[in-house]
């Protein structure tokens, strides 16, 4: 009987192994193809008996898209545009995630509704007047602009994650200092932030890896090298130059870096902060 | 600074710190949307400025009688059903076998949900990649297998089109369920199962009558948020395909994108997408109403 129990055990774990190994190539496989080819000299992708593993190694495609193609241009600008929406959405949206946590105030459950709704707005319905309305103010085209659009659906996004951090900092230790004689303010500048720290730079993190993926904001609202960020940039190169695979692959892994790199490093707080605020949603 | 502490000891503080993001979203978000909705009655076309002035309901009667709308209609209801389904499954599976907490499924658990945080033009480009119909892996792999006996071009046969762009999808969108379900999993109190165990419910049993009913709400938040996002969003089908073979993977979000980026016609566009906005929210009110009732609690 406790034989039979430890052998079935046995065999659910190689069959949860099996399911885990088999998901997780399906996962990272096109990526570990995409570093392969990114390797390969151009004639060795164009082969007719296929190259699993590069016989021959280059950077050359890698040296290619940064002197060519204006990549430096296209990576500073989605930079720019990045901070300046994390920026915009830690300034504004940490003092909304902070009231919405610890305040019952009349409306609070409706305005947090209505925040969430807006994340039901087809980004087409939003592009084409923020276009008309921006070309008005000579907004279109500009870094900040782009920056102001990302924070239509990444504001309501980050205040939702963030609260569910504040929500989870102990209400007593401020409850202590506001006793001591500090003020709400202090409270919170000093006690709940501090708490709060792990879960701010995972929100801020999560909005800056969905500003610098963001495309088809930036495809419509930019039309030149001024404000054109690298996925429209890239998407652009396809098009025009007929970029050899290796060339394009290299640029790929060039701009993926850094969000693989930020996902590493804060990948569990994010997790917790995602799951909170969508399934609470 | 001191101002500000005592300010905050006022009544209004909450009101305050809400302030900043209020006037954000009403800013890019409320006058837009009032304004992108009055652009659907009225005429604007940036390749023709003399045109103007309110056209009232036409756009939307236009529609009626516009081929592809329809079939982009079907085209949008087919993939974004397909996409969910196979996330829903891929993600249970990796979402229930991450819960066995074995040792090193923390390192899976990063491998898998990586795919989700890669923006949509390096996916699209890279599953071109793997799918192309000279240099694509995956076909020679296939041949090899003897499932294929020849390359074959997934994205320009209007037969394979709508599905290849589905596993596309499925690969960039099923992590989204496997995070929400493994959430879901681990709050499930281990108490319920050995309860069940005791009373005699095997494995199916414990599954039907346990993990599914706890899951629910997190299985009707996850399909409604990844709905929202898969018939809002044309990026990945407009870097793939373009809406084509002829209108095999046209659906009505990159139809919208389309008549306002390549046409200009603006008007037209944003009668589309409000079509689009109003099916969406018919299906989350009726979605929710729906998720609730099976709940059997009748608490409505």
């Amino acid at each position: 009987m406790i034989e039979s129990k430890r052998r079935r055990r046995v065999i659910a774990n190689i069959a949860t192994y099996f399911v885990l190994a088999t998901l997780s190539m399906f996962c990272i496989g096109p990526m570990i193809w995409m570093f392969l080819t990114s390797l390969k000299y151009e004639a060795d992708i164009v082969t007719q008996t296929m190259q699993y593993i590069p016989r021959r190694v280059t950077f050359d495609n890698y040296v290619a898209i940064w002197t060519q193609s204006g990549f430096p241009r296209l990576i500073a600008n989605s930079l720019v545009v990045t901070f300046l929406t994390v920026t915009i959405c830690v300034a504004t949206g940490t003092l909304a995630a902070y009231a919405f946590s610890r305040f019952a105030f009349r409306g609070r459950t409706q305005l947090m509704l209505g925040y969430l709704i807006v994340r039901m707005f087809p980004a087409v319905m939003m592009i084409i007047p923020l276009y008309v309305v921006m070309r008005g103010v000579g907004l279109v085209d500009s870094r900040f602009g782009l920056a102001l659009a990302y924070t239509s659906f990444l504001l309501p996004l980050f205040v939702w994650m963030l609260k569910g951090f504040f929500d989870s900092a102990p209400k007593e230790l401020e409850s202590a200092a506001r006793i001591d004689g500090s003020t709400r303010l202090g409270a919170m500048v000093r006690i709940v932030m501090p708490l709060a720290r792990n879960g701010l730079v995972a929100s801020s993190v999560f909005i800056a890896i969905a500003a610098w993926n963001e495309f088809l904001f930036a495809l419509m609202l930019t039309t030149g090298q001024g404000s054109r960020t690298w996925p429209v940039g890239l998407q652009l190169m396809v098009g025009e130059f007929q970029l050899p695979w290796g060339v394009l692959a290299a640029g790929g892994i060039l701009s993926i870096l850094p969000v693989i790199v930020l996902f590493a490093i804060v990948q569990r707080t994010m997790v917790q902060g995602l799951t909170a605020g969508a399934i609470k949603g | 600074m001191r101002a500000l502490g005592e300010l905050s000891e006022t009544r209004y503080w909450m009101y305050l710190l809400l302030l900043p993001s209020l006037v954000m979203i009403l800013l890019v978000i409320a006058y837009p949307t009032l304004y992108g909705m009055a652009i659907s009655f009225r005429e604007m076309r940036l390749t023709r400025p003399g045109l103007g002035g309110w056209v009232g309901f036409k756009h939307y009667a236009a529609m009626w009688s516009d081929p592809v709308f329809w079939i982009a209609l079907k085209n949008t209801v087919v993939w974004v059903t397909a996409a969910v389904v196979l996330e829903l499954a891929l993600g249970l599976l990796a979402a229930t076998a991450l819960n066995r907490d074995l040792p090193g499924t923390k390192i899976f658990a990063v491998l898998i949900l990586l795919p989700y945080f890669l923006p949509n033009v390096v996916a699209g480009h890279m599953w071109a990649l793997l799918l192309d119909p000279r240099l694509g892996v995956i076909n020679d792999l296939l041949v090899r297998a003897g499932v294929l006996q020849t390359y074959k071009a997934w994205f320009a046969d209007p037969n394979t089109a709508l599905a290849a762009t589905v596993l596309v999808e499925a690969w960039h969108g099923f992590p989204f369920f496997a995070l929400l379900l493994l959430a879901g999993l681990k709050s499930i109190p281990e108490d319920l199962y050995k309860a069940a165990a005791v009373d005699g419910a095997g494995v199916s049993a414990q599954l039907r009558l346990i993990t599914l009913p706890m899951l629910k709400t997190v299985i009707a938040a996850a399909v409604i948020l990844r709905v929202i996002g898969l018939v809002n969003s044309p990026d990945l089908l407009l870097i793939l395909t373009g809406g084509g073979p002829g209108d095999a993977t046209q659906v009505l979000s990159l139809y919208a994108f389309q008549t306002a980026y390549k046409e200009f016609n603006f008007g037209y566009a944003s009668a589309l997408s409000v079509v689009m906005f109003v099916i969406l929210m018919i299906f989350a009110t009726a979605y929710i109403r729906l998720s609730r009732i099976t709940k059997g609690d009748g608490d409505d």
